[in-house]
Formats: structure tokens, sequence, C-alpha cells
């Protein structure tokens, strides 16, 4: 059947991309990825060995446009087995000359954040990230229907996505996470599943924003209602040990970016409030909390470019807790990144470092690559993920067995 | 009475000279104004199918097509652009935007459809490559006339056509672009046919060819234009096809909306 799908679609890829207003391109990739800590629990030993098609398929017509983004891959690393994506697959038309449309499956983004991300509620893809795929994978297709509206005080977007799409985040697979259950990193054997919302009309995700342009600035507020998008709360009632869930969650939260001092300057804000758990007294699921962010980036000599992020995290007292030092410090959390860009040989060449820090966590997250376009068809890219951590139950700290290098060829085409 | 009467003369000339000279800064100044407006800002808007080539020292050819669009909102002064790119196949329906400011600095945001980003870029230095080309942002948007001294050295011909040679310097010292240019202006048309780019050791570093000029629609355009590095012994040639002027470009077309969705009665 999948097989059948398989050729159908790219049957129909290659007729309409003969008519004049269809465009087709995309590109094919292989990506090999080893891991560098010989302990490392997962089920498989590369984090990543795949052979990756990717379809683009555009058509125009009179009033309304249709774009796919279709990849198609064999993923040697773990399943051996060849699979597909219909990654976005929406049309996009305009009513009146107020109104946007997109409906369908498509990638969403918004939010001021680099690699932070407060108000941008939008599917993340870890599991992509963190081996070395492309940045866009980074981001997880939505099915979702978006309308924007404009007019002279500004742009109003509303997303609605009717059923939850969650984080893809590290499983035991090919990556390794700490397991509060077991007290320990695992991998093999204790495949991570969380329990998502049930697909009810009211379990849908709502997100909705305000933006404007104020001078130099771009001003916006947000609104979402929904679930956090990574399992943080957990159900002991279900099953026989209970589960993983991912707890009702709103977020009211605002941003402003614009330039300054030369550089681009970013400020972002949110308020969780955690749904189920108003009262801060149920230990299963988290207690409502902030995050603030500020960040800067700048041009800081010919063709490098660098950026530096702090984030401040604080979540609620517990109901009827007395609290020491130590307790309001395990309930905040600060977060440092910088990026460097470095451009050589007339922008072929791309040497890219981004590093996030906490401090107080002491723990961390090291991306580093080389990229190098060959010809404009091929490109080239080396790259390490490395993570490090003091503790086992860190963001960062829980990754720690699962730095690799990898190995980029990406070959794209049009027509 | 030799020496008074030298003396003499060099006084009563000395005003006349400073005069002259005053007079052939402010024609220069008004000739490159000129130029710099028949060059940038033909029209009050514009559109071109823009394919370029950027040749290395080896012979590579690299090749990048995409879809400008110019909207002058001040004739001389503030203009938005915005570029739609189709190839190479990497930067496909990336979407790129500009809004100059000659005497203040531009903002320039990107829009990344695989990642539905729009991203506001740093954009302190004019003088770096426009899309890793031999263009710099400033070579593609202008120089604005105002920024250098320029002084007309002589007359010339370049290809059969009488043209204007007009030296420029920049006013301000810390500039990295060129310390000296020299500009061979058509009589006629205004256009620049050749510039010399010179360094601060007097070496000639870059140059700017007008390969082809057309008219398009009553307006003198040049439609291919190389701009060569000598250094790095490599060029870069525009061409610009499927030109049109007057187009009925608005300012809501240079926003973050159409960022996202290009203007597809513009963009084909």
């Amino acid at each position: 059947m999948k097989k059948l799908l398989l050729i159908i679609s790219l049957i129909a890829m290659a007729a309409m991309s003969a008519s004049a207003e269809t465009y087709l391109d995309g590109f094919v990739q292989g990506l090999y990825g080893a891991r560098l800590d010989e302990n490392n629990p997962t089920a498989t030993e590369h984090t990543a060995s795949e052979t990756r098609l990717q379809m683009r398929l555009q058509h125009f017509g009179d009033n309304a446009e249709f774009f796919s983004r279709t990849d198609f891959w064999y993923d040697a690393a773990d399943s051996s087995e060849y699979d597909f994506e219909l990654r976005e697959a929406f049309l996009k038309f305009r009513l009146g000359s107020n109104f946007d449309f997109k409906i369908g499956r498509q990638i969403l983004t918004w939010g001021t954040g680099d690699l932070i991300f407060i108000n941008d509620v939008f599917a993340k893809d870890y599991r992509s990230f963190f081996v070395g795929r492309d940045d866009q994978y980074l981001k997880a297709p939505q099915t979702a229907l978006r309308i924007e509206y404009y007019n002279s005080v500004g742009a109003f977007s509303v997303i609605w996505t009717p059923r939850f799409e969650a984080n893809r985040i590290p499983t035991g697979r090919k990556l390794s996470y700490f397991s509060p259950m077991a007290g320990d990193i695992v991998g093999d054997g204790y495949y991570f599943m969380a329990r998502e919302p049930e697909a009810k009309i009211e379990n849908g995700e709502l997100a909705t924003r305000f933006s404007r342009r104020i001078g130099n600035f771009n001003a916006a507020g947000y609104f979402y209602h929904g679930f956090y998008k990574n399992p943080v709360g957990f159900d002991p009632d279900a099953g026989v040990f209970g589960m993983p869930i991912y707890p009702k969650l709103n977020i009211y939260g605002a941003s402003v970016r614009g330039s300054i001092a030369g550089g681009i300057l970013w400020l972002e804000g949110g308020y969780f409030d955690s749904r189920d758990d108003r009262d801060n007294n149920n230990d299963n699921i988290p207690n409502s909390s902030i995050s603030t962010l500020v960040g800067f980036e700048r041009q800081i000599a010919n063709n490098l470019t660098a950026n530096i992020q702090y984030q401040f995290e604080q979540s609620e007292k517990d109901d009827g807790v007395e609290y020491t030092d130590d307790m309001n410090d395990a309930r905040t959390r600060h977060l440092l990144t910088s990026r460097v860009t470095k451009l050589l040989y007339n922008e072929l060449v791309t040497l890219s470092g981004f590093v996030f820090y906490s401090p107080d966590d002491e723990d961390a997250y090291i991306r580093l690559s080389v990229a190098y376009k060959y010809t404009d068809e091929l490109n080239m890219a080396i790259g390490g993920n490395i993570f490090t951590g003091t503790d086992e139950y860190t963001q960062f700290g829980s990754y720690q067995r699962n730095d690799n290098i990898y190995l980029k060829f990406t070959y794209g085409f049009s027509n | 009475m030799k020496t008074t009467i030298k003396l003499l003369l060099a006084i009563l000339l000395v005003p006349i000279l400073i005069n002259t000279a005053v007079h052939a800064q402010e024609d220069a100044a008004d000739l490159m104004k000129k130029s710099h407006l028949a060059f940038y800002y033909a029209g009050d808007d514009g559109l071109a199918e823009v394919n370029m080539k950027i040749v290395d020292k080896r012979g590579k050819e690299r090749v990048k097509e995409f879809t400008m669009l110019r909207l002058d909102q001040v004739e001389g002064g503030k203009q938005m652009y915005y570029t739609y790119f189709r190839k190479p196949s990497d930067v496909s329906r990336l979407t790129f935007m500009v809004h100059k400011t000659p005497d203040g600095s531009d903002a320039r945001w990107i829009y990344v459809p695989s990642v539905d980003l729009i991203k506001p870029i740093s954009a302190d230095d004019k003088n770096s490559s426009f899309v890793g080309s031999d263009f710099s942002y400033e070579d593609v948007s202008g120089r604005h006339w105002s920024e250098d001294n320029h002084t007309i050295t002589g007359d010339s011909t370049i290809n059969g056509r009488a043209v204007t040679v007009v030296e420029s310097t920049p006013i301000d010292e810390g500039y990295k672009g060129f310390a000296k240019r020299i500009s061979y202006i058509d009589k006629e048309n205004l256009l620049p046919l050749l510039e010399r780019y010179f360094d601060n050791k007097g070496n000639e570093v870059r140059q700017f060819t007008a390969d082809k000029i057309e008219d398009v629609n009553g307006i003198t355009t040049l439609v291919t234009r190389t701009m060569s590095d000598l250094k790095k012994n490599r060029h870069t040639t525009i061409d610009f096809v499927n030109i049109e002027y007057n187009i009925g470009l608005t300012e809501d077309i240079f926003t973050e909306r159409y960022l996202k969705t290009p203007p597809r009665e513009f963009i084909k």
C-alpha cells in the first residue's frame, strides 16, 4: 500500500511538473552519523545512516497556490526500511484584500528566539536536530488552518491545529535519554512512549498572534491554548506503571524585535499557565511558570556574525511549601546561548557554531558544522553535536551520551 | 620687479582658480547625481528577472536566478527592494527585502520558507557581498553621490561613445569600499560605462563594466553588467531580462505579508 502511494505520488509530481505553472524541485541527501560515546545504550550503532529524497511541488492556479514538500527516505541505521513523510501539503489563497489562508500540513514558526522557543508552540523535532539533519527538520509539520488578517493597525494570525502535534524527542532508538523512572540514562529496551491528548475537538491547539511595526521594531502579542508540547506531566493511573502525558497549557506572551546599535535586538516573554495544576499542588503536573529571553545579534567583522541570548525561566512555588534557597534555585533556570557564523571563500564555506550553556544546571549543548558549496547543486557538510552535563536529569545532561559527528552530502535539483 | 608682478598675478589668479575648481566640483557632483538617478532610480518602480553568473579564477561557474522588485519612495532617496530567488535550488522560494535609506542604515529581512521563518538581518556593512557575488549590496542599490567628493578630470571614449571622466573619493575617511573611483559617464544617456575602483595604495582592485544597454519602454537601461575582482581574478555578470518599469508597485508589497507570500501579479 505504502509502495503504491509512493509510486502514484511520484508519477503525479512528474506529470504536473510538465505544465507551465508548476514547479518541481528538491534534493537527494545522504547523512551518516557516528556516535562518539561507547557507552551509549541506544538501540542503534549509528546516530544516522540515511538516504533522503525531498520533492517539492508547487502549482499556481488563478487565485490559489498549492505547495507540497514530501520526503522519502531509507533508514539504514535503525529500521532498514524506506519511509516517507508529507512534510508540507497546503493550499494558500487570499480572500478579499485583507485575509490570507493557508490550509493543510505545514511548517509554522513565529517568535524571536534563535533556537529558543517561548511563544513558538509549533512542533519541534529534536530527533532530527540532534543528529545533523538540516535546520528545516527542527520543525515538525502540523496539520493546521492558518488565517491571517492584515490591516493598517497590524497583522492578526490565528492558527488552529485540530489534532495535537507533539514534539519529537529522543526515544532511545537512536538517541538515549534520562528516564526518571529508571533513574538512569536509558536507550534500547526503554522505547519512550507518552499518551497524547485524545483526538477530540476540544483537544485542538489554538495559537494566535497580533503583530505590528512600531518604528524600527516589530512588536507582537501571543496567546496559545493547548498542551505542553513535551510530555512533562505524568498520569500515575495510566496503564500498569503510569504514563507520561502532555498537560494542558495556556501561554500569554509578547515579543519585540528590531534594529538598534548596528545590530538586531530581541526580547520575548511568556507566562505558561499550567491549566491542570493552577493550584500548584499536583506533583505530577508542572507548576505554571514564566520564561523570558533577550538576544542581540550583529556583524562583528567581514562575513562574521555573532549573537548572544539569555533566557530566564522560573516556575511558581508549590502550594503551602516553605522554600529554602536551594529549592528556589531549583525552580529557576538560566540559559546562555551564542551563535557564531563565518562565511569564507565568497560565501561558499560556512563555519557555524552554536552553544547552549546553563550555568546553574551545569549543562551544555554544542553544535558545530562546516559546510561547503562545491557546486550550485552539491553541498557537503561535516558537523558535530556535543552534550555535556554534571547531572543526568538536566535538559542537556540527559542527552550526554549522544555525542556524535556526521557527514552530509546534498544534491539539489530543479526544473 | 618681476617677482612683484608674479605675486600680483598670483593674488589675482588664485580666486579665479578656486572659483573654477569649486564650479568643477559642483558640475561633477551634479553629473554624478544625474547619472545615479538614471542608473538606480529609473522610472518610479521597476521589475527585472535577473540571471547572475559568478565565474571564479578557474572558470567554474555558479548561477543564481531571481526576480527583483524596486520602488522609489523618494527620487534619489529612500527605496524598497524585494528579491525572490529561484535558483540554485537550495535557496528556491527564499525571499529577501531591503528598505534602503541612503543617509542611514538599511533594514533587511529574509524569509526562509522551509522553516516559515522571517529574520531581520543585522546590516551594518554595505560593502559585504550580495549573495556571494562580486557585487556588494552597495553596488546593487547604488552608492549615493553625496557620499563622495567628485572631480571631472576630462573626456574620453569607451566603445566609441563619448564619456566624461569623473574621479571620486569617499568623504568618510573610515570608508573601506574603495579609496578612489574613476567613473566614465556616457555623455548622452548618463549611465556609467566603466568604473575603476582603487585601494589606498593606488592599485586597481575592482572594475565595473556596462556590457549591454537597451531601450526599455523609453528608458535607457543597462541590461548587462559585470563586476570584476582584479585581485581574486573572478567576476560576476548580471543579466536583466524581462525588465518592466512603472508597474504600479506599492509600499505594502515590501512588508512581511508579501515576504511570506510573493505577489503573484509581479512574480511569476
